[in-house]
């Protein structure tokens, strides 16, 4: 039995340094996974570039023989083809926007220098097998990424805005660069409760570890004992969900080739541990439910991963949420994490105060205290229904805030 | 080679890329890949701005070269661009990794008989608390030609392999993670490592069992020499990286040649030709690896420069213009970077602690005026003797004040090789060194 990974990627690219207009670049890239299945085992080529499907599955034949690797599964099938793409802007309308984008910072914030990446992606991945699998996925963005400096400033680098979208809108540029970069020279005091407002991505990483079905059935989990309890608030749902609008370039099925029921795997229903994740193989070697959950790999077979994880978003607006108290928005922040037993610190190099919507000043730096079991649980708000200052989803959550700096 | 444009300079380069993994997690095989990749980078400058484009097809360079022409403005003066005018040219081949010592020469069986050597003598079964570990092997070469319209050829390779075990330690329910790895740039050298590895393992295991958490506060903090050497890299290396300062008189100011900014005690040097995991014999602009003494007697007296870097500032190339890859523009980036070796006794060191912590090893770090570094391992330090495991979430300190707190450098100077830097999204191979260091006052959380 064959199949087929092909994964077409275009990127353009202009990069501005200092403020000033550095390079336009612009690439095309073809990657693809010739793999040939036999009595349990896989034959694997990984070809970077273009290469005739009779060149790419005899290599992987080839590689059947050399170094035959177990992957003991029924190939999966279906057929389905989603196109996220709304609008796709040809090189000099990008240079445009960028130059547009930029003279607003310039002229409007003269007091900062520029690092600012204005890039166009157009990506398709697809997943074809001779059971009859005829998956594609092609997404389309403009992402904008902007490091910004003061003049007065000692540091190399004092903040950074960057966002994603399929249809790209001016004013949600100067929106942003307004909330960041209007109140920035105004110093404020970090109020008495502290709560923090941020994209959640970087958070999830030790829940998606926790969750992983083998650390629960290992016993090397955090979570381990706690399926089927209550171990978050009742406000907090994780889910795994391939159809959220605000992650980019993620394909439907995962490195097995399943797809779920609605695109979405709940994990933690309003607090509750339903289960942890796996792939076919861990669901296997484990005797737990197979989520399906494999990381996509073009090189090697799939292992448990490749999660979308997302919190369920409350009903209400970030500010409705924060019902009058201030918010502070961690513009720099790096180096601290979670401890093996949960508990989170974070120094916070630069930061913002916040009422939900507009950016009010900056905050002295400090460093953040909390757990996941509390950021998740007792001190967790919600995620709200709005996207204000990032223009994608963000979490609110209490933290403590250390006294030693 | 290649037809430049005589009004545009460009450059050109082509990697040839190996790699090869294979790991096994609780005895059973976790990974099993191999990749080679060729792809090249073109590069057009006509005195304004970078047109860039990387490919697959080699033999379409040309085409690629002449497209990025017809988008960029002709400049029959670009050989006298001072940015131009700075680049070097080289006509060289740097081949340092062929036959025995070339990775690519291994078989995987070679590759698994090493693995499975580390497991049966590193992995210890009969440890109740050891409910996960891993051990991996891995190698990567890279063949590197660059061209450019100025006249430069040069052919050179890297290489580097591993081997790295770590295990996972639960106890009370807790799992605590911990192993050591080696990054070698010859396969020769991975060998013969068990009784460190078994050391570092049982090292961990103990922390797992006993280590208590460390009161936040400001303490006096020796530094083992792997924690030297990612201070030097995030505390100061990154400062030293001149694309940082090119139009801002504020940083220019901050960090003027000739400023003290550091104990007499500090010297800090950065040097591509270093047989170590950032060894960049010439950099992808073309320039040749110089040794920068970034510092001396806490005395700035360097810094890292590409070419347009070098041109602004009005210094010398220095061999640091590096990228990720053929698919990644290259910019100002470390090598091997170290605090060199001082005078003071590392056991003295300690010994003169009333009430502090040795910070023995890290995982992490971050490099802006405040610097971060999380440990994986400390101890604390009373009466002048190591006591107890402490778990220490994070350490921080800035960077203008605690080069001035140094007031002991140790003369156990060692490089380690299992680095890699991130910077503006490019990750790129280094190492850092040094010795044990005693920093007065380090921020404890």
């Amino acid at each position: 039995m064959r199949e087929k990974f092909r994964f077409e990627q275009t990127i353009s690219r202009v990069e501005y340094k200092e403020s000033i207009l550095h390079s336009f670049h612009r690439s095309n890239a073809i990657e693809s996974s010739f793999r040939v299945y036999k009595d349990g085992k896989v034959g694997i080529h990984y070809q970077v570039g273009e290469m005739s499907d009779e060149e790419g599955y005899a290599l992987a034949v080839e590689n059947l023989k050399e170094r035959p690797r177990p992957y003991p599964f029924e190939l999966e099938t279906g057929k389905r083809s989603r196109d996220k793409t709304e609008r796709e802007v040809t090189d000099k309308e990008l240079m445009d926007i960028a130059k547009e984008c930029m003279n607003y910072l310039c002229d409007k914030y003269p007091r900062f220098r520029y690092s600012a990446r204005f890039e166009q992606e157009k990506s398709v991945h697809m997943r074809t097998n001779e059971k009859g699998m005829e998956y594609a996925n092609t997404d389309c963005a403009i992402s904008i990424s902007v490091g910004y400096k003061h003049m007065d400033s000692k540091d190399i680098l004092d903040g950074s805005f960057n966002f994603s979208l399929r249809d790209f809108d001016i004013d949600v540029f100067t929106k942003m660069a307004d909330n960041y970069l209007a109140n920035y020279e105004k110093a404020v005091e970090l109020p008495e409760e502290v709560i923090i407002d941020t994209q959640y991505y970087g958070l999830l990483g030790a829940l998606d570890s926790h969750l992983n079905g083998e650390n629960i059935a290992l016993k090397t989990s955090l979570l381990t004992d706690k399926i089927g309890k209550q171990v978050f608030s009742e406000e907090f749902t994780l889910l795994h969900d391939v159809s959220d609008e605000e992650c980019w370039f993620n394909c439907f099925w995962d490195g097995d080739g399943c797809v779920i029921e609605r695109d979405k795997q709940v994990f933690i229903d309003k607090g509750v541990v339903l289960s942890g994740y796996a792939d076919k193989k861990s669901a296997k070697k484990y005797n737990i439910p197979h989520t399906k959950n494999a990381y996509r790999t073009f090189s090697d077979i799939p292992g448990a991963g490749g999660l979308n994880l997302r919190i369920a978003r409350s009903n209400k607006t970030v500010k409705e949420l924060l019902d009058g108290r201030y918010c502070v928005i961690p513009v720099i922040c790096g180096g601290g994490g979670f401890e093996d037993n949960g508990d989170y610190t974070m120094p916070v190099q630069s930061a913002f105060l916040s009422d939900g919507e507009k950016i009010l000043g900056k905050l002295p730096p400090f460093t953040i205290v909390s757990s996941m079991f509390d950021m998740f649980g007792k001190d967790f708000i919600g995620v709200g229904a709005d996207n204000p200052i990032y223009n994608d989803k963000q979490i609110l959550f209490r933290v403590r805030k250390s006294d030693i700096l | 080679m290649y037809q430049f444009s005589k009004d545009l300079y460009a450059d050109v380069r082509i990697e040839e890329i190996y790699e090869l993994w294979l790991g096994v997690k609780n005895g059973e095989l976790d990974s099993d890949g191999m990749v080679r990749e060729r792809g090249a980078m073109i590069r057009v400058f006509d005195g304004k701005m970078w047109y860039t484009s990387t490919t697959n097809k080699l033999d379409e360079i040309q085409k690629e070269l002449d497209n990025l022409a017809a988008l960029a403005t002709p400049n029959p003066d670009i050989m006298n661009h001072p940015q131009v005018k700075k680049l070097e040219v080289h006509t060289e081949e740097v081949i340092r990794f062929d036959g025995e010592r070339d990775v690519r020469n291994i078989t995987r069986a070679q590759w698994k008989a090493l693995l499975d050597s580390y497991i049966d003598d590193c992995i210890d079964k009969s440890i109740t608390e050891m409910g996960i570990w891993f051990v991996g092997t891995s190698c990567s070469h890279k063949k590197k030609s660059f061209y450019s319209s100025k006249g430069a050829h040069i052919e050179q390779d890297m290489q580097e392999c591993s081997i790295a075990m770590w295990c996972g330690f639960t106890v009370d329910g807790v799992t605590t993670y911990g192993g050591k790895g080696y990054v070698e740039l010859e396969p020769s050298k991975l060998y013969g490592h068990e009784e460190e590895i078994i050391k570092e393992r049982d090292r961990y295991l103990d922390f797992a069992r006993h280590a208590v958490q460390a009161e936040p506060g400001v303490y006096t903090c020796v530094l083992a020499p792997c924690v030297t050497a990612m201070f030097a890299h995030e505390s100061f290396g990154h400062k030293s990286e001149a694309d940082y300062m090119l139009n801002d008189k504020t940083l220019q100011e901050e960090w003027v040649m000739g400023k003290k900014v550091g104990s007499e005690k500090v010297f800090f040097c950065d040097d591509g030709s270093m047989m170590n995991h950032g060894y960049t014999p010439y950099d992808d602009e073309g320039s040749k690896a110089k040794k920068v003494w970034l510092m001396k007697d806490g005395v700035l007296t360097g810094r890292l420069h590409d070419a347009k870097s070098a041109m602004t500032l009005e210094e010398d190339l220095t061999g640091n213009c590096r990228a990720q890859s053929y698919s990644h523009f290259p910019m100002v980036r470390m090598t091997n970077t170290y605090m060199a070796a001082g005078t003071d006794d590392p056991e003295q060191m300690i010994k003169e602690v009333k009430d502090g912590i040795y910070v023995y090893m890290v995982q992490h770090g971050s490099g802006l005026a405040t610097f971060t570094m999380k440990p994986s391992i400390c101890y604390r330090i009373r009466d002048g003797k190591l006591c107890e495991p402490l778990r220490v979430n994070v350490l921080t300190g800035s960077v203008f004040e605690t080069l001035f707190e140094i007031d002991a450098v140790g003369t156990d100077f060692e490089m380690f090789n299992a680095y890699t830097c991130g910077k503006n999204g490019q990750s790129a191979p280094v190492s850092a060194g040094g010795p044990s260091i005693r920093v007065k006052k380090l921020t404890v959380n």
